[in-house]
């Protein structure tokens, strides 16, 4: 028997999940262990070993793979805990990362803060000023050299950084993609005065046009490289301590992963793959749903994330906003695009109902924990609707009281407004469900889809008590809500069942038709570089794909669309065809008839990932509640719908559920890590997985 | 030829009319309208649920327009605009994009409603497209606007509008920056509102009509797809939403809208105390060779929960290419209401406008009439009434304890306009206004920094292009692109630093590119600090001729300051046509903001930390800040404390008594 471990820690739980190639799984959680990660990573492997009835040490030794999906190197962001840094450019350009194409004063702030335009700000430099050299050097956008590297001043230049104490250096030079050879000598260089010293180069962190974004990335990467290092090798070790011989791998932001040894070098491709787990989830459960189009809405208790799968791949993006700082990575594209349940519900100014943005975060949180927070929250809306079982939040793990949400909600909403308790508390639901229709649409359209194409998948604590209200606003059909054996450690289960994915990308800006050598030897450039790298991992793959795609436009137009290219040779006219391709995708995207060829094209970057299949892959056992009619486990009035107000409604316990079972609105099933609502107007069963999907009869 | 009255034009110019007067001239035509008490009707559910959608509409056309859109003015500096309106054309909702477009959308939506709805009509599927400053819809002819009408069970429901700046629409000059222009023939010829798409098909004849004046029509017909996208994303949304809610709701939501802004403001202004705050704009030259100065002038009363803005004492009119028109002096007024006042307050102008009145005489620099050149205007005089505006407001919010946190000083004063034109790398024609100075120092706070190189006042999102991605896309080579050091206004607490930009021709198989430069500013600066702190800078721009640039870069070195950088040196005037051969360097220096109290108070350690930082230089922190520091760059507190006091009595000595009389 062998096995196969997800590990996914995140910022509050540290889930695991594991399964044999004989079909059996389990799973354990436990609290994550900041700042030290990796004592709450080998109690959940000491906790899977229960699980399996093994010692942690047979367990492991049995163990093929662990895929392991890490917030140590967000968390060191966003705290700060990261070593001194320098940074090297070209002379004239210093001030690059400090004036942050000026969009840094408010790029990732959402629309309310944006307009309180006079209290923006930029975050401060990622490098300060007196860490910063600039060195004498030119390349021009050919690539060739207008002004060869001084290096006696790069010496200088690196002798006072070291004097400074920095502990790594991120070398960024414009140009330095299209003619690397003056990052390569400033690395030999700095070696040569600190042979130990991380060093990273923009060329090969992130050989893409656009020196700002190519820098931040690049010193990103510097600071979080080596704390991905030290957090990695003394975890590496205790697990080969306790019996493992497998490979331990890291999840990466693009939803696959790499060897643990090959992780720190590109580090900061890890800084998304907390967001990027339950994308991974619902891209193997929808596999073996035979969903193809899926929106993922994952609601916790103070995030809401939205991704997509489209025709059985995610949907994949090139950059994200971290702190302000724009960072190039080959990411699923996971939208962060609401507070979820800590939602705060307030008066404005005009004595207009807001649900959100501000959120109650963690801590006090919900009026309803008990903790000290007294603004009302959507949660606290939805404990006094009676959705949610005060004994039942988070399993029971967290009491909740009503007469604090009671309070809380009268005081500050139902009092002004003059409106009963009940009433205040079904708008602040209906709002927030509405809003979360409108930013998912958002998200949805902006990618060129149309919601009523997707099957909507919703999970994360909260998520499941609005959904079939949301899903019904976007015109969505089908709902599912992982209820099975996955459903508490989702994310671990995807990380499980993840492949190996590397992805290798060169910026080579070209006006179309672009020559086809041109292309054919970036991609085989492109291609052989990750076909060393995926023999580098020294892993048994079953199998390996690759899959090309060019980053194209309209001239000057600011975004690229990532286009699919062929996996050939390509000839004059598949260059032709490339294009073409754009235009469909660009018309998909912004409507038919918004295409101008005669803008002409442009290509910038051209891309490949290498996909490589891991030996085993975790089945989905079927349920094992013996077959019976759903019966309610007690009834209770609940307010699902603002039109039909308080309604007797059945209350379900999920682990009575069989397959098969019918469940019709309104009625609420309780699950131990959730609640669904299922108002009136809808019905679902339990397929033979455990997930209860839902459709609609007749809600609007 | 001297501005005359030309007959018949003032038809064109917008002019604020009673509703009925509107109504009656737009005939008989069904519009959908609400009453009182059916706005009084919307729950406050409904209302959040329906105006929360508005806004996602709104953003959504934004996103269609940036990614459709073929400039980098549209699509890297956010330099446009995005609105919904009534059925009486007024502003409902807009963007938060270019607030200065915003301002002056309503002006062409009631223009073409009271002149097109009988010939040629206004019908479902129809578009308009207008680029007349004296209409509305854009502050100089570079503003193109189209404007969607949306109809309801065969009534008139009300607007949708994009507005983006085009690159080059004709005139004398590239980039229809006319430096020359003495009246508006020099320019590109305004277009009043045209059908351009009739029945849900563009018009070609007209598109014709259009795209035939531009010197870069390839990428202005892009932009046109853009903006007719943009209008078909909200025209769709806004139908669902209508049959989802019910048109009498959805258009209850849109006036309660306006009226919650209007509410909210005259709250707050009621809050602030009654008052009278005036502030002059001086603009020097308004055309090449122009040597002389212009003035705007600003009495701003506030009584009870009303503004007046009174500009009378403003100069008239001049021969040049930088008055504005009513739509100028209103695109100076709503981006300062919008950033200052309504931060917490929704963007519905509609409801906005109510809160306060124009006092302004036709004929004058920002009130111009037909013909008076207007090429300039969005950054010429309609820029300068902002920084009037600016001043005000700030002064009036600096007497209310919470309020004034809102407050700004005056916002990067001029725009350094560059427009660089030719053949490309890879030979094909090019033109470009060169966005760098879009980084401009926003002005200092009651309790803060202005952010250095934050932006422009009327484009909350602005953004400049990376150095490669210009590099790329022009034949261009950037020497150097940096924040300048004492370019932000000294103050207790300093406006943010403004930058500069050193460039020259490279890779032109033409081996020169051409350059209209239009930068005022220079005589004296312009935005002023506030409660003792310094202006900012002034602009400055210099032509370097026969450098020795590529000497020095084949002997393995760069130059890094205009020194360095060797040849003739040309300080130039505001306004000039040239072109740059492969030795000649251009360098722009664009503003910083205004600075907030005296900068002899200013923290010592803070003025360390901006030497260390390259914000202030070491003449700089001694001569103005009076901070003296030792040799490991820390302060000399001493000897701090002996140059502020030695400088404050200078400024005693110095002091000129005010015989003026009339102001304090």
């Amino acid at each position: 028997m062998s096995f196969v471990i997800g590990i996914d820690t995140g910022g509050t739980f540290t889930d695991g999940f594991i399964a044999s190639d004989t079909g059996q799984i389990a799973s354990a959680k436990s609290h994550s262990t900041p700042p030290d990660y990796s004592r709450g990573v080998l109690q959940v492997v000491r906790e899977l070993a229960e699980a399996v009835n093994m010692t942690p040490q047979k367990m492991l030794g049995q163990t093929d793979h662990i895929i392991h999906g890490t917030t140590s190197t967000l968390n060191a962001v966003i705290t700060g805990d990261v070593p001194l840094v320098g940074f090297i450019t070209t002379r004239g350009h210093g001030d690059s990362i400090s004036m942050m194409n000026l969009e840094g004063r408010y790029a990732g702030l959402g629309p309310d803060q944006i307009q309180n335009m006079s209290r923006t700000n930029k975050p401060p430099p990622l490098v300060p000023r007196e860490r910063i050299e600039e060195v004498n050097e030119r390349v021009d956008h050919k690539g060739a050299v207008l002004v060869k590297l001084d290096e006696s001043g790069v010496r200088a230049s690196v002798r006072r950084l070291l004097a400074q104490g920095v502990e790594s250096i991120a070398v960024s030079l414009l140009w330095s993609f299209r003619n690397p050879t003056h990052e390569r000598r400033i690395r030999e260089i700095i070696h040569e005065e600190a042979p130990s010293i991380f060093v990273a180069l923009s060329h090969e962190v992130s050989p893409r046009l656009r020196e700002y974004s190519r820098s931040a990335t690049t010193i990103v990467n510097t600071q979080v490289g080596p704390v991905l290092k030290k957090y990695l090798i003394p975890l590496e070790h205790e697990l080969k301590e306790m019996g493992f011989q497998g490979a331990l791998l890291i999840m990466q932001g693009s939803g696959g992963c790499v060897k643990a040894s090959n992780a720190p070098a590109d580090a900061v491709s890890t800084l998304g793959s907390v967001l990027t787990g339950g994308i991974v989830g619902c891209l193997h459960l929808g596999d073996a749903l035979h969903h193809k189009n899926i929106i993922s809405t994952d609601m916790g208790g103070t995030t809401f994330l939205v991704g997509l799968i489209v025709d059985g791949k995610p949907l994949t993006t090139t950059t994200m906003v971290l702190r302000q700082h724009q960072i190039n990575m080959p990411m699923v594209d996971v939208h962060t695009i609401g507070a979820g349940g800590g939602a705060i519900a307030s008066i404005d100014g005009g004595g207009n109902l807001r649900v959100g943005p501000r959120s109650a975060g963690a801590r006090p949180g919900p009026a309803c924990y008990g903790d000290g927070g007294v603004e009302p929250t959507v949660t606290d809306a939805d404990l006094v609707l009676g959705i949610v079982n005060p004994d039942n939040f988070l399993g029971g793990r967290k009491k909740l009281r009503r007469d604090l949400a009671e309070r809380a909600i009268e005081n500050n909403i139902a009092k002004p407004l003059g409106l009963t308790l009940e009433q205040a508390a079904a708008a602040i639901y209906a709002i927030q469900n509405a809003q979360t229709a409108d930013l998912v649409r958002r998200v949805v359209i902006n990618s060129g889809f149309d919601p009523r194409d997707f099957v909507l998948y919703a999970f994360g604590g909260a998520g499941p008590m609005h959904a079939a209200s949301y899903s019904a606003d976007l015109g969505i059909s089908e709902v599912v809500f992982p209820l099975g054996s996955t459903a508490a450690v989702f994310s671990a289960y995807g990380l499980a069942a993840s492949d190996i994915l590397l992805t290798a990308e060169l910026s080579q800006p070209a006006n179309f038709p672009v020559d086809p050598e041109a292309m054919n030897s970036a991609f085989a450039k492109l291609e052989a570089d990750l076909a060393a790298r995926l023999a580098s991992q020294g892993l048994q793959l079953s199998q390996v794909n690759y899959l090309r795609e060019a980053d194209i436009r309209y001239t000057s137009q600011i975004t690229e669309i990532p286009t699919p290219v062929p996996n050939k040779l390509l000839s004059a006219q598949d260059v032709t065809e490339i294009a073409t391709t754009f235009a469909t995708v660009y018309e998909r995207i912004f409507g038919v008839g918004t295409g101008y060829r005669d803008a002409g094209l442009q290509v910038i970057t051209y891309r490949v990932r290498a996909v490589g299949a891991l030996p085993i892959r975790p089945a989905l056992p079927d349920l094992q509640v013996p077959q019976s009619e759903a019966r309610p486990v007690s009834v209770r009035q609940v307010l699902l719908d603002t039109r039909k107000g308080r309604q007797a409604t059945a209350i379900y316990d999920s682990r009575q559920l069989a397959t098969g079972s019918e469940i019709h609105g309104p009625a609420v099933i309780e699950a131990p890590t959730t609640t669904v609502a299922v108002p009136q107007g809808s019905s679902g069963v339990v397929d033979r997985l455990g997930n209860f999907v839902l459709r609609y009869t007749s809600i609007a | 030829m001297p501005l005359f009255h030309i007959s018949g034009s003032e038809r064109f110019a917008y002019k604020a009319k009673p509703l009925e007067e509107s109504r009656r001239l737009i005939g008989d035509f069904p519009i959908h309208t609400v009453t009182q008490e059916q706005i009084d009707a919307v729950d406050p559910l409904t209302y959040e649920v329906v105006r929360h959608r508005l806004a996602a509409i709104v953003g959504e056309m934004g996103d269609a327009l940036k990614r459709m859109s073929g400039s980098l003015v549209v699509t890297d500096a956010n330099d446009f605009g995005a609105t919904i309106l009534d059925e009486n054309g007024d502003s409902v909702i807009v963007g938060l994009y270019n607030t200065q477009l915003a301002a002056c959308a309503d002006m062409a939506t009631k223009w073409t409603m009271e002149n097109r709805s009988r010939s040629p009509g206004i019908r479902p599927g129809d578009m308009f497209l207008t680029n007349d400053p004296w209409v509305g819809g854009g502050l100089h002819q570079n503003d193109v606007s189209v404007m969607a009408p949306l109809f309801h069970g065969g009534e008139f429901f009300g607007w949708t509008m994009a507005i983006c700046h085009q690159v080059d629409l004709g005139g004398v000059s590239p980039g229809s920056w006319s430096v020359e222009g003495r009246d508006v023939f020099w320019e590109s010829t305004p277009i009043p509102p045209v059908k351009i798409v009739e029945n849900g098909q563009l018009r070609s004849d007209i598109e014709d009509v259009y795209l035939r004046r531009s010197r870069v029509p390839t990428t202005v017909a892009l932009d046109l797809r853009a903006k007719i996208g943009a209008n078909k994303v909200a025209l769709e949304r806004l139908t669902s939403l209508i049959s989802k809610y019910g048109a009498t709701t959805v258009k209850a939501v849109m006036k309660r809208q306006m009226d919650d802004a209007e509410r909210r403001l005259r709250a707050k202004l009621r809050e602030l105390p009654d008052g009278e705050w005036s502030a002059v704009a001086h603009q020097d030259s308004f055309r090449a060779g122009d040597r002389a100065i212009y003035k705007i002038v600003l009495t701003m009363r506030k009584a009870d929960d009303r503004l007046t803005f009174d500009f009378t004492g403003t100069d008239r009119e001049v021969e040049g290419f930088c008055n504005c028109t009513y739509a100028g002096l209103r695109g100076g007024i709503m981006p300062v209401m919008m950033a200052m006042l309504c931060g917490d307050i929704p963007w519905a102008p509609g409801g906005i406008y109510r809160c306060f009145d124009v006092i302004s005489e036709p004929g004058t620099l920002n009130n111009c009439n037909f013909p008076a050149g207007v090429g300039k205007a969005s950054v010429g005089s309609a820029w300068a009434t902002q920084n009037v505006v600016s001043e005000c407001v700030a002064m009036m919010l600096d007497m209310h304890p919470e309020h004034r946190k809102s407050l700004m000083c005056v916002c990067c004063g001029t725009w350094d306009l560059a427009v660089i034109g030719g053949v490309d790398q890879r030979g094909a024609p090019f033109i470009t206004l060169v966005s760098d100075p879009m980084a401009g120092g926003f002005g200092a706070r009651v309790d803060q920094d202005g952010v250095d190189t934050g932006g422009l006042h009327c484009i909350p999102m602005g953004r400049i292009a990376d150095v490669e991605l210009n590099e790329y896309s022009y034949p261009i080579l950037y020497i150097w692109r940096r924040e300048e050091a004492d370019s932000g206004g000294p103050g207790r607490f300093r406006g943010g630093t403004g930058g500069s930009s050193c460039i020259i021709a490279h890779d032109s198989p033409i081996d020169r590119v051409h350059l209209v430069v239009s930068a005022t500013g220079k005589a004296l600066p312009q935005a002023a600090g506030m409660s003792g702190g310094f202006p900012a800078g002034t602009q400055y721009n210099v032509l370097s001729r026969n450098t020795t640039v590529w000497e020095q870069f084949a002997a393995g070195s760069i130059p890094t300051t205009l020194d360095e950088i060797g040849g003739e040196k040309d300080v130039l005037q505001q306004h000039l046509e040239t072109s740059l051969g492969r030795k000649d360097t251009y360098y722009l220096h664009w503003q910083g903001g205004g600075g907030y109290g005296d900068p002899l108070l200013r923290e010592p350690s803070m003025v360390a930390k901006d030497l260390a930082t390259g914000k202030v230089s070491t003449r700089g922190a001694h001569e103005v800040y009076g901070v003296t520091l030792g040799s490991d760059g820390s302060v000399d507190q001493a000897g701090t404390k002996a140059l502020r006091e030695r400088l404050r009595e200078e400024r005693v000595k110095g002091a000129v008594p005010n015989t003026s009389g009339d102001r304090p």
